[in-house]
């Protein structure tokens, strides 16, 4: 193991504590479905994105969009970790005034890329923004994190559409494949099954990865972001997974994570009264003992 | 089209977002000219205005155009949430406004709620322009409004009301005519030729008429309008759309807080339509010379004494 992989451990611990301890603090949110990113935000923001916090609006950043929107105290952590605001601020989350909405506002929170929350919308909006990246002409990347709820609705398989057709291969979509939704497993509420199956038909290049394992998720996502950037020549040569065969360089790609709701929280894994719910007092302290690291400052 | 045109031969950002609506916008000339600048999702509404919002967040101006209900109804949320909560610079252009506009298609491609759907929306300006100039002219005013603009635009068909290059400000009312001030008749869109006979036919009954063009319902010219209704102490309001939720109310809303008289409404009066030839359906369904006039004469009788 690393010292790269080990500090990326860390400071998906570190977001995992920020977490319970916003949602304990603001008295709201949803603590299982930040759990499930926690690990692929960490990764991102900490080792993959090419971002300024200093210039939270420099053209050439890659941008981000945070599809399942009701994770944003995952997202907010990881912007305050990262610098572009105190990790104090956290506490304010869904408190009239605060620039942590309930859900994440681009005009309101530093570092937020595109307001979201409204499930089923970050890749079409992703789509718009990848489009305007070709037309700059710059190698900015455009990630977008999806739930797997959200992949009911019919939107977001009209932009897979849409993204494949203008060949947007500086575009990368994680799925959050949790499997369950607020209403129980996927499968059962709304009939999503052959998941690799439907985006491959839709002309992504599909791989699948453990959304929890930090080396792996750190190799794949670097791969698919040197693929990205790379000039068309280039970018044919270029693989994500060695042992699978090379995406055409046309392709966007999407990366199903498979994941565990809840994750790092035994009480939560699989939990799904954890979908939505604020920890009691002794809660909150046996996850902060299970976690460790810092307060919020 | 052709101030789509105009505006993307000065201005780089200026797109078009179609959902399979090229023909249907006759925008094929655009595309000819501007390939590159032209995004086509198919018949996606929903899509077309999220990757909409997209384009803006990265500074660019798309103008998404389909049919008025395809965008205000099937995108509705879309433009709530993601366009007009973020204030993005999003141009929404709507064929088919009116039961005019959708004419013989039925009620399917007639829509006549669009402008009381969007009004609900904060942050939206709404302009009904009455032909093919004005349209022109509504799209590049609409280029240099921050923020998200709806056009609502006719059939392509509408006739010619205002000679070219008319002046066309937005956020104003226009006032056409002041005959005098017996009653205020306020209109737009494929109306404006019948308000202008009513006004003829009322002249010629002796009593005073001031017409006036309403091509901004929102923000609505609170002012110009007040001022109006003051004068004229009376008015009719005459819209292809439904007299709920348009035209008619945002005058009553304004006459309400500012100047209360009595006011009647002119439109769709919260009824499916049908098909038919464009003028048979407005004479149809109440928005004949004849309902105006009448409509007049009766509010002019329930002034105050």
């Amino acid at each position: 193991m690393t010292e790269r992989i080990n500090r990326l451990i860390t400071i998906a611990t570190q977001l995992r504590r920020d977490i319970i301890n916003t949602v304990y603090f603001a008295g709201d949110g949803h603590p299982g479905p930040c759990m499930s990113i926690a690990d692929i935000l960490a990764v991102l923001y900490f080792d993959i994105l090419r971002l300024d916090p200093g210039n939270p609006e420099w053209k050439e950043r890659d941008r981000f969009i945070l599809s399942k929107g009701h994770a944003c105290p995952a997202l907010y952590a990881a912007l305050a970790r990262r610098g572009y605001f105190k990790p104090s601020e956290l506490k304010t989350l869904r408190s009239l005034g605060s620039r942590l909405q309930g859900h994440p506002v681009q005009q309101y929170a530093p570092g937020v890329d595109a307001t979201s929350g409204s499930l089923g919308h970050g890749l079409p909006q992703g789509c718009g923004m990848a489009l305007a990246a070709k037309r700059r002409g710059d190698d900015s990347l455009v990630f977008v994190l999806t739930g797997d709820g959200e992949l009911n609705e019919g939107i977001v398989w009209e932009a897979a559409m849409t993204i494949a057709k203008y060949k947007l291969n500086n575009l990368i979509a994680i799925v959050d494949y949790n499997g369950i939704q607020s209403g129980g497993k996927v499968d059962k509420v709304s009939g999503l099954v052959n998941l690799a199956e439907k985006w491959r038909a839709f002309g992504w290049y599909t791989v699948e990865i453990d959304g929890h394992n930090i080396e792996e998720l750190t190799f794949t996502l670097e791969n698919a972001a040197i693929r990205g950037r790379a000039t068309n020549d280039k970018r044919e040569k270029l693989t994500i997974v060695p042992s699978l065969p090379l995406p055409h360089p046309d392709q966007p790609v999407v990366f199903i994570a498979h994941t565990i709701k809840g994750k790092g929280i035994p009480y939560m894994e699989g939990n799904n009264a954890w979908h939505k719910r604020v920890p009691t007092d002794e809660e909150h302290q046996l996850a902060l003992s299970i976690l460790g690291g810092l307060d919020l400052e | 089209m052709q101030g789509l045109e105009a505006l993307a031969e000065k201005d780089e950002r200026i797109m078009l977002v179609c959902a399979d609506s090229l023909l249907a916008m006759r925008a094929t000339d655009f595309v000819e000219k501007f390939p590159d600048r032209y995004v086509e999702v198919g018949i996606a509404e929903q899509n077309a205005a999220a990757t909409s919002a997209g384009l803006a967040i990265e500074g660019l101006i798309p103008f998404f155009a389909t049919y008025a209900g395809f965008i205000t109804m099937r995108a509705c949320e879309q433009i709530r949430t993601f366009i007009a909560y973020p204030n993005l610079n999003v141009k929404l252009a709507g064929v088919n406004g009116g039961i005019a506009g959708g004419e013989r298609e039925g009620v399917t491609h007639q829509f006549f709620e669009d402008i009381g759907i969007l009004r609900t929306i904060a942050n939206i300006t709404i302009l009904v322009p009455a032909d093919a100039d004005q349209a022109r002219q509504a799209a590049i005013a609409a280029a240099s409004i921050p923020g998200p603009v709806y056009i609502r635009l006719g059939s392509g068909r509408d006739p010619v009301f205002f000679k070219k290059d008319s002046p066309f400000i937005p956020g104003k009312i226009n006032i056409i005519q002041k005959k005098g001030n017996d009653i205020a008749l306020f209109g737009n869109g494929v109306l404006l030729p019948r308000l202008l006979k009513a006004a003829e036919i009322l002249t010629s009954k002796g009593i005073g008429v001031t017409l006036v063009e309403v091509h901004t319902v929102k923000p609505i010219d609170v002012p110009g309008v007040t001022r109006v209704l003051k004068d004229c102490g009376a008015a009719v309001t005459a819209e292809d759309h439904n007299i709920i939720g348009g035209l008619g109310s945002a005058i009553m809303e304004t006459a309400a807080e500012n100047t209360p008289v009595p006011i009647a409404r002119i439109g769709l009066r919260d009824r499916f339509p049908g098909s038919g030839r464009p003028d048979e359906l407005l004479d149809y369904y109440g928005m004949g010379i004849d309902d105006i006039v009448k409509a007049a004469e009766a509010t002019i009788l329930r002034k105050s004494k």
